[in-house]
Order: structure tokens, then sequence, then C-alpha cells
């Protein structure tokens, strides 16, 4: 399909690149894994002292785990305590679940406790995340209601071993067209706006609205469109003039299945040589594709960047003056020397 | 449980029993009874050999468990104090745990869970990971949001793990910075005060200590490893960072460039929804933090833009243009 249904790059987005928008890695180091592990049990044992029974299917939807990882944890739980009076880990001294519910209707029962009375402390890293992840979310608006998430971001410092790291997030203030795009979810109606394609089209759209994402200052919908007929992604700033219509939406969030990634790559992709500065290059990390083949010299990086189309390209270079230059093809070269010297041309 | 059980004991119940057998101290426990007596130590424990290495581990297991924001204190044994065989070690309850007054409604949970998916990179997703964990203990049950939100914030600046650290730990840093339009890189001496992001560009609010007063250093431009001295300082109050955003706001009111733009395009269509943008006809006054980002900005959009003013932006534009011109033809 030659339509481009991706919205720029990420960060200062230009229109008709893509980038590859990278899944981070979920390999952690040792140590971390038993972190992990730790905070789970700690975790988890006040969880199982507020439920008196509960099935380890249920347990490991609250806690979005394996099932497997559950049952683990409350074997090790079962057979854990503190050395005691007698320093033996006598029984007194141990948890103990009921083990019968455990490995025979897959229920968990903690029948003896010790140690531990109360859910843990956020860490003061912990909590700055969480404080810094709420205050990007002020800008939705469903949480336009500042004194709510302040009294959220309170309780937060309040609940922490120790005084949150100052990580802060400035929102710049919600946004009408995510207002109207939760309108028209609340009434389960569909969205008609202009859109200008990354290649300077301007058409009008109708979709039926299934998320918001965003990556840092860029927001983005996804939606089912009804031109296209299939889930296309907009950029929320090349949306102009929105209207929520009064006609039910024929499509929702169940019906279709939305890809991980905010952007995919296509068959069609061109691929360009660019030199960049070394120290530059992890702008261009979304656009470089998985393999491309990268050379140090001098500080610069020569890589493989890949894009939909030129008018995209051009406007990424033209950005990052002295900064990135493409070497091949010529026409690419072509593309953006055009482009920098119609820009340029205005000023004389 | 039998003493004689294998010596591999996972670390987490290494850990596990640790902090369940310092919580339940009053008094504390010494390094000894902790290492001849806690479940995953006690297996390799030598009564008349050397301990070297189980006290190595001890250590780094401290760290561990302090890290996730168990308060693990250390006391020194009356008249005794500096004798380090003899320090008490504990966790208080009262610092352990959640106070009993703090519970977070189903609503505030569900966007608690949103706020922690906003990080998914770095050390930074872990902990915010660990911190949904801790939530999700207290019970409470969600509901579903009507419509689907995947916000994400991205932490690519090398910097940004080093400077968390040391923000954390209070301890000054050095690295060295390269301004705009400068040819060598400039070595600072800083005490971190926040870490700010503002349109999308992370930066690091810090007391410079050379040259006195607070600077912002955008991490991109942090040119050298991020070097963490032997220095600490006193942590700066929370009104210090509200005193640095609300100078970031401050300079973004005052700073406005008045831009003519291509009716219809690119640049029109998303430069006027810049947040506090105003337009007259074709012409945009636009609010701008740093001259130099928004001069990269405004080239990108080639001819479709014209900046009128002030000077230094349109020479800055301009001397842009003609660069990736040259460097193209």
């Amino acid at each position: 399909m030659p339509e481009i249904p991706k919205p720029g790059a990420p960060g200062k987005a230009k229109p008709g690149t893509k980038p590859k928008a990278k899944q981070t890695s979920k390999a952690k180091a040792q140590p971390l894994q038993a972190q992990d592990k730790l905070t789970f049990l700690l975790s988890l044992v006040p969880y199982l002292m507020d439920h008196d029974r509960v099935s380890v299917a249920e347990a490991a939807a609250h806690f979005g785990m394996a099932k497997e990882q559950i049952r683990e944890a409350v074997r090790l739980i079962g057979v854990s305590g503190i050395p005691g009076e007698t320093a033996q880990y006598q029984h007194e001294d141990l948890f103990d679940i009921s083990w019968d519910d455990l490995e025979e209707n897959d229920q968990i029962v903690l029948t003896h406790r010790v140690a531990i009375d109360d859910s843990p402390r956020f860490s003061a890293r912990e909590a700055a995340a969480l404080i810094a992840g709420l205050q990007y979310l002020s800008s939705l608006p469903e949480h336009a209601d500042r004194t709510a998430i302040a009294s959220l971001m309170a309780k937060l410092s309040r609940g922490a071993s120790a005084t949150p790291s100052q990580l802060t997030v400035q929102s710049s203030g919600t946004d009408e067209t995510l207002a109207l795009i939760r309108d028209s979810v609340d009434a389960g109606v569909q969205l008609e706006f202009d859109y200008l394609n990354s290649r300077g089209e301007h058409e009008r759209r109708r979709v039926d609205p299934l998320r918001i994402e965003s990556l840092d200052a860029d927001w983005y919908l996804r939606a089912w469109c009804h031109l296209r007929e299939a889930v296309r992604t907009f950029r929320l700033d090349r949306i102009s003039h929105p209207t929520v219509t009064t006609e039910p939406i024929t499509h929702g969030a169940a019906d279709v299945k939305l890809p991980d990634t905010l952007f995919e790559g296509s068959a069609d992709d061109l691929l360009v040589t660019i030199d960049v500065a070394a120290s530059a290059a992890p702008l261009l990390a979304d656009y470089i594709p998985d393999g491309a083949i990268t050379e140090e010299q001098d500080g610069r990086l020569r890589t493989t960047v890949r894009v939909s189309h030129y008018h995209g390209l051009k406007r990424l270079i033209a950005s990052m003056p002295g900064v990135a230059v493409v070497i091949a093809p010529p026409d690419a070269r072509a593309a953006v020397h055009d482009w920098a010297a119609a820009g340029a041309s205005r000023y004389r | 449980m039998s003493a004689a059980a294998p010596s591999r004991i996972p670390v987490e119940e290494r850990l596990f029993s640790l902090v369940l057998a310092l919580l339940a101290t009053e008094a504390g426990l010494t390094k000894n009874e902790i290492l001849s007596t806690v479940q995953g130590y006690r297996q390799r424990y030598s009564v008349s050999g050397d301990n070297a290495n189980l006290e190595r581990q001890f250590e780094r297991d401290k760290d561990d468990i302090r890290e996730l924001g168990v308060p693990l204190e250390t006391l020194d044994a009356p008249g005794q104090a500096g004798n380090n065989q003899n320090l008490r070690y504990r966790i208080p309850r009262g610092d352990y745990e959640l106070p009993a007054d703090i519970s977070f409604s189903p609503e505030e949970t569900t966007l608690l869970n949103l706020a922690a998916m906003v990080w998914r990179e770095g050390s930074i997703s872990g902990e915010s990971r660990r911190a949904i964990l801790k939530l999700r203990s207290l019970g409470v049950v969600t509901d579903e949001p009507v419509i689907g939100y995947a916000p994400r914030l991205r932490v690519r600046d090398v910097a940004f793990e080093p400077l968390t650290a040391a923000l954390d730990k209070h301890v000054v840093v050095r690295f060295g910075y390269l301004k705009p339009g400068e040819q060598d890189a400039r070595v600072r001496t800083v005490a971190p005060i926040a870490l700010i992001q503002r349109e999308g560009r992370w930066m690091l609010h810090a007391q410079d200590q050379d040259a006195g007063g607070t600077r912002n250093f955008l991490l991109r431009r942090i040119v050298t490893p991020i070097t963490t001295t032997n220095t600490r300082y006193t942590a700066f109050p929370a009104s210090a960072t509200e005193a640095a955003k609300a100078e970031l706001d401050q300079i973004w009111e005052t700073r406005t460039a008045a831009v003519v733009v291509e009716p219809g395009s690119d640049a029109a269509t998303r430069l006027s929804k810049r947040p506090s943008t105003t337009a007259s006809g074709d012409t945009l006054t636009l609010h701008y933090s740093d001259i130099d980002l928004f001069a990269d900005e405004l080239a990108g959009y080639g001819p479709e833009v014209l900046v009128e003013s002030p000077e230094e932006l349109r020479a800055a534009v301009r001397s842009r243009l003609e660069r990736t011109a040259d460097d193209h033809a």
C-alpha cells in the first residue's frame, strides 16, 4: 500500500522517515533479577495476608505474572522464615501454607506468618520514577485535575523510604485534540479530521479511535481509518479541524490487533548512506536498521538509515546541520541539497 | 528445613531470609550472627575458618537491599563505637512499612500503573516495575480504562543513568560540555539538583562548583562520560527544582520569534500546534527555550518557513541551511 501510515520520527518528528522504534531489551543483569524477585516476595506476602484464600490464577493476574512464577514464590515463602531463638529455623519460626491446597487445588492459603506485617515502602528512585511519570501524564485530558495528581505525588513521597530524587517532567498542558479524541471515545462515535500526511498531502479522514500513544513530546493516535480500511497512526500535530461525529464506531480496540511497535518498516523502504557525528548518532538510532554496518572514523559514523521517501529524509537531515550528511545515493543528496538551498534562498 | 540443605541457595532466598531476619530483630544482629545463622549464609559459614568471601557477599547484599528502599540500619554496640565486628544490623519496622494511612483508590492505582508504563528503557524501567509490584501488594483491584494509552518517555542520553545515580547519592560530578558555537568542550564540575525533561529533552539543573550559581545543561551536549567524584553535597530542597522549572517557564515566555510559514505546509500545521503559539495571517509568534535547538528545528522545514525576528535566530537558520546545502552540493 503506497499510503504512508507512519508518523514522522520520534522526538523531533520528520514526515516520511520511518523509525523502527526498538523494543527495549528485557534482558537484565543477574543481581537485578534477584532484586525483582525479592521485591515480588516482599509484596506477595502482605497480599496473601489480606486474602484468606486466593487462587494461583487470580494472584497471577493481579501481579501480572505467570502462574508458575506465583507457585514458585509461594513455595519459597512456605519454607522461609527467621532463625528464631534457637537460630535453627524451628517450625514456628517459618511461614506456612496449606500445601495440599497449593498442590491439589492451585489455591494459596497462608496459615502462619512471621516478620512481615505490611507492604514495603517505595525506594526513593521508585517513587521518583512514578512521580515523573505522573507529571508526564498530567497532559492527558482526564488528568487535568492537577490537585488530584499533586495529592497522589505527595502520597508517593510520604510512602518512600527516603526523599524521592528530583526527576521531573514539564508537561506542555492539555492538548485540545486529545480532549476531542476522549470525547469521541466516551460517546463511542467516529472522529473526523483533516490530515496532512508526510508527503504533504491533505485529506479528510474518518476514524474509529483505538489507542493514544506518545514518545516524549510527540503524541499519536492509532485508529481504524475508514478511508484506508486499515489501522493507521496519526500524529496529533498534523491533525486539523477535528470533529466528533454522531456515527457509531465500527471497530473497537478489542476487534483490532494493534502491533506493539508504533512504527513498522516496509519492503519499499529506501536505504540511504549517511555520515553522522558519533555524539549525534543516538538521535538517529530509530532509523538505523538492525544489522546495518556502521564504521567509525574521526568521530564520525558512516551508516545506513531507512526512510520511506525523501520528503522525510530532507527534513530530518536539514534539522541536523553540520551533524549529518547524506553520502549516497545521489538523488537523496540532491533532495537534501535542493531543500536546504530553497530555504537559504528565501533569505537573499 | 534441615541445616544440611544443599549449599546452592538461590540469591532471592538468601536476600529474602536476610530481610526477614533483620525485620524480626529489635536489638539487631551482628555480622557474625547473620553469617552463621541466616539461610543462604549459614550453609557457607565456617566456624573456624576464613569467611572473607561470605563477608563480601553480605556487603553486596546490603547494597542490593538498600537499593530497593529497605532501610537497613547499623547500630554501634554501646561503648564500642567504631568496632566493626560488634556493629548490629536491623531493619526498623516503622521505616520499612508503608505508613498505614497511605492507601490508593482504584482510579489512583490505574493512573500509577500508567505512570510506570511510561518508562521502558534503562534502570528506571526496572524501578517503576518494582514500584508497581509494591503497589499491587496492597491488593487494590483496578478498573480497565476506556481507551488504551501507551505513553512513553525515552532516556536515550548516555549521561542519564550516571546522573540519576549521582543525584540519588548526592555526589558531585564532572563532565565535558560542548556549548553550541564553541570549538572545544569545557570541563564542568557540578552538584546535581534535578533532572528535568522539557519539550522532549533532558537537562540537568546543577550548581556549578567553579562558576558558582546554578546552570542548566542539556544532556545531549555532554560529550564525555560522567566522572563521579567523592565529594558529597547536602541535598537541595524540592523548592530548588520548582525554582528551576519556574525559571525555564520564564525563559520560554520571554523568548519569542516571528516566523512566516507557507500556508498549508507541514510547517504551518505543526508549528501552529506548538504550545502558546499565536498567529496573525501567515506570521506565527513562536515561543522557544534554546536558540540553537530551535534554529535546528526551523531549518528542517526548509523553504516552508522564513524567520523575520529576532535577527540572531534569522541568521542562525540561514547559516544552517547554507551549511546543509554546501555539505550536499
